[in-house]
């Protein structure tokens, strides 16, 4: 059986892609059909299977089918007599029934031409989507499964770019004479494939058409999936962001660096921008709205739907971006001078989701007058059913005016140690600044 | 960029002022880059080019200003359609080998431009009486915290308004009242003829300190951070167009300068600070005080944005983290590159007694060798249309680029014969 042992000259388990490079393709009587320059794989797989081995000769780029492969070493690789030869640069998808689809397979399956690998992922960067960033592929690993390879790591790190630049064995020997047990030698830095996510690029599209889909990417944490956006280029960053489904464009939108906000926001679809607007919170959409010009944040408010978050919206775009107003949220939880105990207790689970804070309680009239606060801590500890009216603190509340700069605004918090602050003007309550408003400006990401 | 057009639909400004508004919102990336050409190592340069030569090579301002122009706005280009830098550009086109040893060649001769910042800093110093042991480590302190601790958007303004110090050349260029009929004449009707070898060093100088490497990555980044949309390429490069021709009109005055008062002077002229010295019995305090700080002014900004585009590409063709707002922990090799390059430019600028002159003709080198390497690299990727879809260069373009590299070759082949390989055979 030895002699149809495709591996039978080839005794590592596991393979490196940069070493296959340049191999020597054979064919019948050991002529030279030319050297390897890429694999095609199946996408669809979570580790994915090599199914060609795509070769180059006299500048033009052939494959030969894996099925058609006789022996495989980094060496040389032979091919089976009268074994057919496509020629393109792209492999035709075969259509098959899969019953395993991974996260990242979904990247791929309306794909109509398969890329080979090293044009996808081989010195292009990718997301990490474990790692939750961004990094750039020094190597792929595959395994011997069998008669067959199947990607199953991404090569990241010093390592692998040693091996690339031909010094591995140079490099590995030296260190071995002085730190034997060095971390360097122990560890490869290998990013499961499971968690590899192409980044969708402009001439790779051009070609084969891939549908990048973004499944994998819309488990990541909006804040994480902001830094990731703001690594990679504007053509990958706009292709990802637009493939996300609102809920997260608003999550990300909120945490991403204000410079390539405005590029995010659709200036031709007003209705979908309207729409993420109405996803947030009306104090970050606020903060969004502040970084496009007057104009398109006009058109934005107008195209929004719901009409308590575009007057909210509108009454804090009044405000400059850096003082109170600007950054505060109209959206406080409001308690009547007649309300008990329970009624607010019963009243939480219903307001939790709107409002800026549960922690405070603030007091107000129907003209929305402020006559007072107490926090849920103190409410809680009153054992029987308390009338706010009783209980409410009067005196000496620390509030701000609209006007009030963010470090006004910082240092109160400071001095005071709150974490939230009701902005009052002429005694109406306009809202609250909570001390994660105040966060992004303390450090230096918003000026 | 559609704020400014929103605005201006808002107020109803008229058409052409429209047009003008929203190329100002484009300006940057070129007209900085172009400025920091005007280094140190530029200012000896002209310095030296008026002294020794007069009128005489002006007119090679203007193949070099068209060769400056051509190179920066294909950089600029890539970068606006491809929304990459140039180094990822050459690493997802040529592998990480090719990528790796080319990143060597420019930390080096990034290494040798420093040195020649640190050296023109060392210079001005000197002009006004302060020794090169106080001026260099205190700017290479200043110069590190700035970049680290400094907003970067807020060096790159001051930078700009530093720039206006280039006007006083201009100024102080009329005010010498040269023979403007013989600067014209040398200038569009040259003795093309009296081009003598002894030219060579200076002619391969003015070159060498106008088209060089790293401005190739650093315009291309910038016009990427810029975010600046295909459909203003048009604005770009005339962005481009207006910082090279500002460029070269200074580069003219200083040499103007230099050669109305030192050319035939029987004086000896090695630097910018002879240069300067020399200049004062003859044009007055004005002009050294002025050379003085262009030369200040050129070697800080060009000393901090340096070292800092160079630890850039490197981490962005090698897959590093990098970014001036993250921390140590996060970017560790991009801060190790920032922080040593600064260190060892400084460092051997101390070293007493040391021939900087050699050094700086080393990096010269280094910027000769590399140059016509990273135009082919250029020239190869903005005709792939892999990269660059529709906007790959006309045949025209190509031709001309092709003559540009081969003029590059020859001129740094005859100045690694004569600075590097002679000297090492006599």
């Amino acid at each position: 059986m030895s002699s149809l042992n495709i591996f039978s000259n080839f005794d590592e388990v596991s393979v490196h892609f940069s070493s296959c490079i340049g191999s020597k393709v054979l064919g019948r009587d050991g002529v030279s059909l030319g050297k390897v320059c890429d694999l095609f794989v199946d996408y669809e797989d979570l580790y994915p299977l090599v199914i060609a081995i795509q070769y180059k000769r006299n500048g033009q780029l052939f494959y030969a089918n894996w099925e058609s492969v006789e022996n495989f070493s980094y060496h040389e690789i032979k091919i089976k007599n009268d074994a057919p030869e496509g020629q393109s640069r792209t492999f035709p998808k075969q259509e098959n029934e899969k019953s395993i689809t991974s996260i990242l397979a979904n990247q791929f399956t309306e794909a109509i031409e398969y890329p080979p690998i090293g044009k996808i992922v081989l010195d292009r960067q990718i997301v990490d989507t474990s790692g939750k960033k961004v990094v750039r592929v020094n190597d792929i690993q595959l395994i011997k499964v069998g008669q067959h390879l199947r990607v199953t790591h991404a090569e990241i790190g010093v390592r692998s770019m040693i091996r690339r630049l031909g010094y591995e064995k140079l490099v590995d020997k030296t260190i071995s004479l002085f730190r034997p047990n060095s971390h360097y030698l122990k560890k490869s830095q290998l990013i499961n494939w499971k968690y590899v996510h192409a980044i969708p690029s402009r001439n790779i599209h051009k070609n084969v058409k891939l549908n990048l889909s973004n499944d994998d990417i819309k488990s990541i944490h909006p804040a994480d999936l902001a830094d990731i956006l703001e690594d990679l280029d504007s053509f990958g960053r706009e292709t990802i962001f637009s493939k996300l489904d609102l809920q997260t464009k608003a999550d990300t939108l909120t945490e991403i660096d204000e410079e390539i906000l405005p590029s995010l926001i659709n200036e031709d679809n007003l209705d979908e921008a309207a729409k993420i607007i109405e996803e947030m919170d009306a104090d970050d959409a606020v903060d969004v709205l502040h970084e496009l010009d007057e104009r398109k944040a006009q058109l934005i408010i107008e195209n929004i739907k719901d009409s308590e978050q575009k007057e909210e919206v509108r009454e804090l775009l009044e405000y400059e971006a850096n003082v109170a107003g600007g950054i505060m949220s109209n959206e406080y939880f409001e308690i009547d001078i007649e309300d008990t105990k329970n009624s607010i207790l019963e009243r939480i689970p219903k307001v939790f989701d709107e409002v800026e804070t549960v922690n405070d309680l603030y007091i107000v009239d129907k003209e929305y007058q402020f006559l007072g606060m107490l926090t849920l801590g103190e409410l809680l500890s009153y054992s029987d059913n308390v009338n706010i009216r009783d209980v409410m603190q009067e005196q000496d509340i620390i509030s701000l005016g609209p006007d009030a700069h963010w470090k006004d605004v910082a240092e109160y918090m400071n001095k005071y140690n709150l974490f939230n602050i009701p902005i009052i003007e002429n005694g109406e309550l306009l809202g609250v600044v909570s001390v994660d408003d105040i966060l992004p400006y303390l450090l230096n990401e918003k000026s | 960029m559609t704020d400014v057009k929103d605005k201006i639909e808002k107020y109803n400004i008229p058409p052409y002022f429209k047009k003008v508004l929203i190329l100002l919102t484009i300006v940057g990336p070129g007209l900085i880059t172009a400025n920091i050409d005007n280094d140190a190592g530029g200012i000896a340069t002209y310095s030296l080019a008026g002294a020794q030569t007069g009128f005489r090579l002006l007119w090679t301002l203007i193949p070099i200003t068209i060769a400056l122009i051509m190179v920066q706005e294909m950089s600029a280009r890539m970068g606006i359609v491809s929304g990459k830098g140039l180094a990822d550009l050459i690493r997802e086109k040529f592998g990480l080998k090719v990528t790796f040893y080319t990143l060597i060649f420019l930390i080096f001769a990034d290494l040798g431009n420093t040195m020649a910042e640190f050296a023109g800093i060392a210079s001005a110093g000197e002009i006004f009486g302060i020794s090169k042991y106080i001026s260099v480590p205190i700017s290479s302190l200043f110069v590190w915290l700035l970049i680290l601790k400094g907003d970067y958007k807020i060096v790159e303004r001051v930078f700009l308004v530093g720039c206006t110090v280039y006007l006083s050349y201009i100024i102080s260029g009329f005010m010498m009242k040269p023979d403007w009929l013989a600067i014209a004449k040398a200038t569009f009707l040259p003795d093309v003829t009296a081009i003598s070898m002894k030219d060579m060093p200076i002619l391969v100088g003015l070159v060498g300190t106008s088209i060089t490497p790293w401005m190739q990555f650093y315009i291309q980044s910038a016009v990427v951070e810029k975010g600046i949309k295909v459909k203003h390429l048009f604005e770009s490069k005339i962005d481009i167009i207006v910082g090279c021709t500002f460029m070269v009109t200074v580069t003219m005055f200083i040499i103007i300068c230099c050669a109305v008062n030192l050319h035939g002077a029987g004086l000896v002229i090695n630097d910018a600070k002879d240069a300067a010295l020399a200049l004062r019995p003859l044009a007055g305090d004005f002009s050294t005080i002025l050379f003085g700080i262009g030369l200040l002014n050129a070697s800080i900004f060009a000393a901090a944005l340096l070292p800092l585009a160079a630890s850039y590409y490197v981490c962005e063709g090698l897959g590093w983290e990098s970014g001036v707002d993250k921390s140590f922990e996060e970017a560790p090799h991009f801060f190790t590159i920032f922080t040593s390059l600064i260190i060892i430019a400084a460092v051997i600028v101390l070293i007493p007694n040391i021939n900087l002159f050699k050094i700086l003709i080393w990096s010269q080198v280094a910027n000769g060798v590399l140059i016509p390497i990273i135009l082919l690299y250029i020239l190869n990727l903005c005709n792939d249309p892999d990269i660059m879809g529709e906007y790959t260069n006309t045949k025209m373009y190509n031709f001309i680029s092709y003559g540009i590299i081969l003029l590059m070759v020859l001129i740094n082949g005859a100045l690694i014969y004569f600075e590097a390989i002679r000297p090492l055979l006599e």
